[in-house]
């Protein structure tokens, strides 16, 4: 028995929130972070996205039994789930499309460290090796071919210019405290470092937002 | 292009994130629980209430089959005392938004303690924060949205005409909308890397947020050089910060 | 004689462009060439000037060299900035359009603008016209399944489609007309004139443009 357990029955209210309503809040917290975030966040671990694209799937499947079935109850039942299905299906799309277009602007980048590479899912993973090496072969047949050998590459930084883009990790962000914390902030003038209450809306650079996003004392908004 | 849109939630987007507060209605009809992929939803039996989300509350009220019970922050007392409040007693902030429900509790030390762990991490529109539990005199995040849908799909639920709903908060939105503005000035602030806007809505934010992050932004990228100097000066000096004549030596410069 | 670069600031200043239209103009295949041509002769000149050195080039004592190098150096990258640059803009609008679901022949038959010079060729003349060069349409090709494969994955939510959040899935209408017996997925529904019907907007967003129907509320 672990500690949950012993919380749960002591009492029983706190770990009622059942793993439907928590899939929602986590794909939508990902998605309000992935449209917001300046870089790309990691692929949320857990089988979120499995759990919820076979839902999604079986719900489909629920939809195309019911439908003929005029009774006016299960009509209206199945206005309501289709009209939530395609809630659901919106935000699973923007999320991931949102995704893959940072991917997309800074491919080089998150290929380039094992440690920028996990933050993709497999599919993705699979999706940016193989557009960058089109772009590379078009690049070579384009032009790139009947350059001098030293030439031909796409990641050299010689001459500290880089060829590869990167993404502004220095952008401002709004983020929601979640928890009373201690904030620190780096400016032109000045660096800060303040106390916060949960609520708390606040402007401040990705990158002093960050720790605080990972370590879920804050979200952004 | 996966995604022709710039970062940050657009005005659509927020509306629809809005649609995800639990609202409180009043059945007029029996309705049997339905199986969402978000979890089922409770019996419908006229005349107790239930708590949905907005989108399925106004789907619901479209077809007559429920009314809304308006949120009590929306009350026309509770409007005038909100505007009495950013407007008089605190002209320069918004107000403060609902108290988390973790704290609701002091009474009960050991029971908030465990709500915080429990719903640790919750926060708008997963709170419920415009249910008829929600307190009176506090605008939730999704004030905003939340009181535009239900005026304009649930303007007969409203305990007064809704039109005085309405012009009590154009009025909100035209002080708050000025804060926002005047708060450009705390921007040219940002110097020192953290500016709070406590108590913003959501709407609020996407409106001004293309123009606000680049304001910010801007004053990064201009003041980039005198920012590296002021590290360097920091680094040699032994964390000592810039004394002010350099900042205003740099200021000069942009 | 045009400077080292010239050609290459042409390149951006076409993707700039580019980067502002609505269609795809002209591949510019001669620009490129020469951009590329120059990038060549500048490795040449680079060898030709270190080859008296054999390996022992010593940049402190040969500083005038020295400095040509460096100058040749940099303006083969700034040439390989260019081009990819060009490059990448362009290819960056025809996945745009690979994802707006456009195929290979509404792309090739695109001009390069009203009134631009090849408007000259006969209609039906598609090869010649195609503002993209046989490179790119390999490339819309080949993107084309890289992106239809990612699809595979998710084919319940149609990643393709809207990205506006939905809104009003089920509409009132009206029927104004008779319109007869439409079908719907709950089954068929006959329109008769004055009833009032709760349906997917989808279905019936045709009839509302030809006036059969009145979206209410």
């Amino acid at each position: 028995m672990d500690i949950d357990d012993i919380l749960r029955e002591v009492d029983p209210t706190l770990h009622e929130v059942p793993q439907e309503k928590r899939d929602l809040q986590d794909l939508t917290r990902a998605w309000v972070a992935e449209r917001s975030a300046p870089e790309l966040l990691n692929w949320p671990s857990g089988e979120l996205f499995e759990r919820i694209n076979d839902n999604i799937k079986r719900q489909i499947e629920r939809v195309e039994e019911m439908t003929g079935d005029m009774d006016p109850k299960t009509n209206f039942a199945l206005i309501v789930i289709q009209t939530e299905l395609e809630r659901f299906k919106y935000l699973v799309r923007s999320y991931l499309r949102a995704r893959l277009a940072k991917i997309d602007r800074h491919a080089l980048h998150y290929l380039s460290t094992d440690e920028l590479r996990a933050r993709l899912s497999d599919m993705e993973l699979a999706y940016a090796t193989r557009h960058q090496a089109l772009l590379h072969n078009h690049y070579l047949s384009s032009f790139l071919s009947s350059f001098p050998p030293a030439l031909q590459n796409l990641n050299d930084t010689a001459g500290n210019i880089a060829m590869v883009d990167l993404p502004d990790l220095e952008s401002a962000v709004f983020i929601r405290l979640l928890a009373d914390s201690m904030v620190s902030g780096r400016g032109v003038d000045t660096d800060n470092t303040f106390e916060f209450q949960e609520s708390d809306i606040v402007i401040l650079r990705w990158s002093d937002a960050k720790p605080l996003i990972e370590s879920g004392r804050a979200e952004l908004v | 292009m996966a995604l022709p849109l710039p970062p940050g939630l657009t005005q659509p987007e927020v509306a629809f994130l809005a649609e995800m507060e639990l609202v409180t209605i009043v059945p007029r009809q029996r309705l049997e629980s339905i199986a969402l992929l978000s979890g089922s939803t409770p019996p419908l039996r006229p005349p107790h209430r239930a708590d949905l989300p907005l989108w399925l509350a106004l789907l619901l009220k479209k077809q007559r089959r429920a009314n809304i019970v308006p949120p009590p922050w929306l009350h026309p007392t509770s409007l005038s005392e909100i505007i009495t409040r950013e407007t008089k007693d605190n002209p320069d902030a918004f107000s403060d938004p609902p108290p988390p429900i973790s704290r609701a509790h002091p009474s009960q030390p050991g029971r908030a303690r465990r709500l915080a762990e429990s719903e640790a991490g919750l926060s708008p529109p997963f709170v419920p924060s415009c249910t008829a539990e929600a307190p009176a005199g506090y605008l939730p995040y999704h004030w905003l949205e939340v009181a535009e849908a239900l005026l304009a799909h649930a303007g007969d639920d409203m305990p007064v005409a809704a039109g005085e709903v309405r012009s009590l908060l154009r009025d909100l939105v035209e002080v708050r909308a000025a804060k926002m503005r005047s708060s450009t000035g705390t921007l040219e602030m940002f110097g020192g890397g953290l500016t709070s806007l406590r108590g913003v809505g959501a709407m609020e934010l996407a409106e001004s947020r293309g123009f606000v992050l680049g304001v910010v932004d801007g004053v990064r990228k201009l003041g980039a050089s005198a920012e590296a100097t002021r590290r360097e000066e920091e680094e040699a000096g032994g964390g000592q910060g810039a004394s002010d004549d350099d900042e205003s030596d740099e200021d000069m410069g942009l | 004689m045009p400077m080292y670069g010239d050609l290459g600031n042409k390149l951006v200043q076409h993707a700039k462009r580019t980067q502002n239209l609505q269609h795809l103009p002209a591949y510019q295949t001669e620009l490129v060439r020469s951009v590329a041509r120059e990038v060549r002769d500048l490795d040449r000149e680079v060898a030709s000037l270190l080859e008296p050195f054999q390996d022992s080039f010593d940049p402190a004592a040969e500083q005038a060299t020295a400095c040509t190098l460096l100058v040749n150096h940099m303006s083969m990258r700034r040439n390989k900035r260019c081009l990819l640059a060009y490059h990448r803009t362009r290819t960056d609008k025809l996945e745009e359009l690979v994802w707006s679901g456009s195929d290979l022949l509404d792309l090739a038959g695109q001009q390069a603008g009203p009134g631009a010079a090849n408007s000259m060729n006969g209609p039906g003349d598609s090869n010649s016209s195609s503002s993209l060069s046989p490179q790119e349409e390999d490339y819309v090709r080949q993107y084309g399944d890289l992106l239809a494969a990612y699809k595979g994955h998710w084919t319940d939510i149609d990643l393709t489609g809207s990205l506006e959040p939905p809104r009003d899935l089920f509409i009132d209408v009206r029927v104004l007309k008779d319109a007869g017996e439409i079908q719907t997925e709950y089954g068929a529904i006959n329109l008769t004139k004055n009833s009032q019907f709760y349906v997917r907007q989808g279905d019936v967003e045709r009839l509302i443009a030809q006036g059969y129907l009145q979206k209410l509320g």
